[in-house]
């Protein structure tokens, strides 16, 4: 059958299929958002109730020119760097601590399992008696939550190191920074990487929810601000700038996973 | 790494409650001393008592039937739309490209972001809450089903066309046994979800029954004793629902081979 060869494609139409493959994904999208613009001002709806696309944009623009969205969105995104790193340090020194130690593993790993069980919401409360409203309690919520992923990650993780290497590192009486640098590290690091990953995307939900309950800024602040005052549009583009932001940190804590891994691969 | 010898099971137990003892220890301490920094700590025998009491009236009883039904109810309709989304995903490029991206995106706001719109839309009663332990539920099912059924091995996929299976036989004799691990991870999962769901739901609109709502309630009276119940009933509660879910997976895998 096929024994003559094809003919080759023009190449206009070849930047068009090409062009077409590339749009197609954002098709269903367009095709949303305009059915979601018609919808709006077809009257269906009184139009507090379902604002338009071009109604969140306006918002949106309006809210990044009076400085309200940089305004709300730095002090989350420095309420979530202070308690990332927080909890994920915390979370690597005891995780690689209950996993070196037997007796450290007897001793905490009841406690660690039993507060574990605990959705990380459900200690909000908990920590609003204690802490108040303000920063402390945000920050602390933030390194709760980036905690539990960390320390059973890099538990896991020292864990599985072969306990060969250890006996090499014994028997070459390797000190323990170099123990740490040249052997711990490089055997860890990926999934401690993941864990890091799925910490700070935990770490964000929780902080957005602690921001709904009790801020006075930040955007989950400003998504209560704008539920409170009826302001549908505010409310949606909050919804589009969290959304954003935790893709953004997924990606970027994709990013440096693969960056860091590099040389698993080579 | 002196401690490589195993310890014994009492030595372990031991040592695993010195630090529980810790803690309640300096607790008691200080609600006899009368607390520190404004907060009014509750003694160890006034939680007691306010447990005690919850479970005498009936009010513990209530809030847990109360959650439980929202994240079971939320999780059976979020799980039931995900596994078939996924499917349908996996079985068809037409719907993977029509639902892929948008899916993909809505996935991106954290599922507590949705509440203040649909609070708007659908005030703040039951509805609203399972409006949103759905959508909890619904992502993780949706994911792995369509993993699961993604990575089904094409030889098994030929053997059902030799055969010359029907559709709906490939799909269950096929498809969805080979699947089946893929997609009980994704019940796991949704189901998690849908517990942290119910409870942050009921936390931040506090409406209704429900461990959530006498969480914050109790929060904002400062009776400590009260979020105390709360939180450990929330532990148990979700332990417990954690804990059925992998006995059901185990048994329904039980014709796997261990280790998977």
């Amino acid at each position: 059958m096929a024994t003559f060869p094809l003919p080759s494609r023009p190449p206009a139409a070849h930047l068009a299929l090409d062009l077409q493959r590339r749009l197609a994904p954002a098709a269903p999208f367009l095709v949303l958002l305009a059915a979601w613009q018609a919808l709006s001002l077809s009257g269906l709806f009184p139009a507090q109730v379902l604002v338009p696309p071009t109604g969140v944009a306006h918002a949106l623009w309006q809210l990044a020119e009076s400085g309200e969205l940089t305004r709300h969105l730095g002090e989350s995104l420095s309420r979530l760097l202070l308690g990332f790193t927080a909890g994920a340090l915390a979370g690597l020194a005891f995780g690689t601590t209950i996993a070196l130690s037997r007796v450290a593993e007897a001793v905490a790993s009841p406690l660690f399992l039993t507060l574990w069980q605990v959705p990380v919401i459900a200690f909000v409360p908990v920590l609003i008696l204690f802490l108040g409203i303000d920063n402390p309690f945000k920050i602390t919520v933030v390194a709760v939550a980036a905690f539990f992923p960390v320390a059973l990650a890099t538990f896991d993780a020292v864990r599985s190191v072969p306990r060969g290497h250890f006996e090499v590192a014994r028997v070459y009486r390797v000190p323990l920074t170099a123990l740490v640098r040249r052997v711990l590290v490089p055997a860890t690091l990926p999934a401690v990487l993941v864990g890091l990953r799925i910490a700070l995307t935990r770490a964000w939900v929780v902080l957005v929810a602690a921001e709904l309950l009790a801020a006075d800024s930040g955007v989950g602040q400003m998504m209560e601000m704008g539920r409170q005052m009826f302001q549908i549009g505010v409310v949606m583009a909050g919804v589009l700038v969290s959304g954003l932001v935790g893709f953004v940190l997924d990606r970027a804590a994709r990013a440096a996973e693969a960056r860091a891994t590099r040389w698993r691969r080579a | 790494m002196s401690g490589r010898r195993p310890l014994s099971r009492p030595a372990r137990f031991a040592l695993g409650v010195v630090p529980m003892l810790a803690v309640l220890a300096w607790w008691q301490r200080q609600a006899a001393a009368g607390g520190s920094g404004g907060i009014a700590f509750a003694s160890l025998g006034d939680i007691a008592r306010a447990a005690g009491e919850q479970i005498a009236n009936g009010a513990l009883q209530t809030d847990a039937v109360a959650t439980l039904s929202h994240a079971l109810i939320g999780l059976a309709i979020g799980a039931t739309l995900g596994l078939a989304t996924g499917i349908a995903m996996a079985l068809s490029a037409w719907a993977e490209r029509l639902l892929g991206p948008l899916l993909q995106a809505l996935r991106q706001v954290p599922m507590i972001g949705w509440l203040p719109l649909i609070a708007l839309w659908f005030g703040t009663g039951e509805q609203s809450q399972i409006i949103v332990v759905v959508m909890a539920a619904f992502f993780p099912a949706m994911l792995n089903a369509h993993a699961g059924v993604g990575q089904v091995e094409k030889r098994l996929i030929e053997v059902g066309h030799v055969f010359g299976l029907t559709w709906g036989q490939r799909l269950r004799l096929i498809l969805l046994p080979a699947a089946l691990p893929m997609l009980l991870t994704g019940l796991t999962q949704a189901l998690a979800f849908a517990w942290i769901a119910a409870i942050g739901t009921e936390i931040l609109m506090g409406s209704g029954a429900g461990l959530g709502v006498t969480l914050q309630v109790a929060q904002t009276q400062q009776r400590l004793d009260l979020v105390f119940v709360s939180v450990a009933a929330t532990a148990v509660l979700g332990f417990l629902l954690n804990h059925s879910i992998r006995r059901l997976r185990a048994w329904l895998l039980h014709w796997q081979p261990a280790g998977i």
